[in-house]
């Protein structure tokens, strides 16, 4: 399926999802630096975490999303659910660099190293390298059909990852913390800091949903114009 | 309690570079294409 060209002529209003989304992202950085209180042992690099783990959760959201997508093209072969997984794939990108810089931020304070070749973040630089690759080979390939095929397959391969990333601090002998919040015996936070995690967790996927918006909008654009100059 | 608040201060400054830096590629690229498009009609 093809937008026409009209259909996908830009807009000059500001999207409202992304006036949201740059409102909730200054808050919630607003309410981590002022309003939310340094932990006793960790100090203030314990607030890199409210940053780090919404990124963590997006970078899975996003490429999550990207394998679904994928799947559905295989099936349905429209170029909509190409356009989401390519952009989803980007942000995707995006917020695991975010989480790879963040991490070492964190690590060299508290580890007394930017690094180590633990499980999850070796895991989690895979991650990173598997949807470069699959960016990078959307540019590489000619033909949508192809392109859309190949990445599909990909993307899908790709998401295997996020199950090992999430599961290798119970299946690995690693540095990385355990989750302080999503366990059975109930988050170890005091509240104060609990409702800065969780802000921070809604709005930083209200800004994937504002970025992949415009992202599939600049995509649906770029296709309309490959179609009116092919004629 | 110890005094790190610098690596705090580089991941939310280097975080915020990224988002906002993303977000400006994205409406770079986007007006790129209009003025490709107005070249077009």
């Amino acid at each position: 399926m093809t937008d026409s060209p009209s259909a996908t002529a830009p807009s000059r209003r500001l999207d409202p999802v992304a006036m949201l989304a740059a409102l909730a992202v200054v808050a919630a950085y607003t309410r981590a630096i002022w309003f939310t209180p340094p932990e006793r042992i960790q100090g203030f690099a314990q607030k890199i975490l409210y940053v780090h783990a919404p990124a963590a959760w997006v970078a899975f959201l996003a490429f999550g999303l990207t394998a679904l997508a994928g799947a559905g093209w295989l099936f349905l072969k429209d170029e909509r659910l190409d356009r989401f997984a390519e952009s989803s794939a980007e942000v995707g990108v995006v917020f695991t660099t975010a989480v790879l810089v963040t991490g070492p931020l964190w690590g060299r304070p508290i580890w007394g190293t930017w690094w180590t070749w633990d499980a999850r973040l070796t895991l989690t630089l895979f991650l990173w390298f598997v949807y470069v690759g699959y960016l990078v080979l959307r540019g590489a390939v000619d033909g949508r059909e192809s392109r859309a095929r190949a990445s599909a397959v990909l993307g899908i391969l790709g998401a295997l990852l996020i199950p090992f990333i999430h599961l290798s601090v119970y299946l690995f002998r690693t540095l990385h913390p355990m989750p302080v919040v999503a366990r059975p015996e109930g988050p170890t936070m005091p509240p104060v800091m609990l409702t800065t995690f969780f802000f921070c967790f809604f709005a930083f996927t209200l800004l994937y949903v504002a970025l992949v918006r415009a992202r599939v909008a600049y995509a649906a654009e770029r296709d309309a114009l490959e179609d009116a100059a092919r004629g | 309690m110890p005094d790190n608040a610098i690596y705090y201060r580089l991941a939310y400054a280097a975080t915020l570079l990224l988002y906002a830096g993303y977000a400006l590629s994205l409406a770079w690229r986007r007006a790129r294409l209009a003025r490709r498009r107005g070249g077009h009609v």
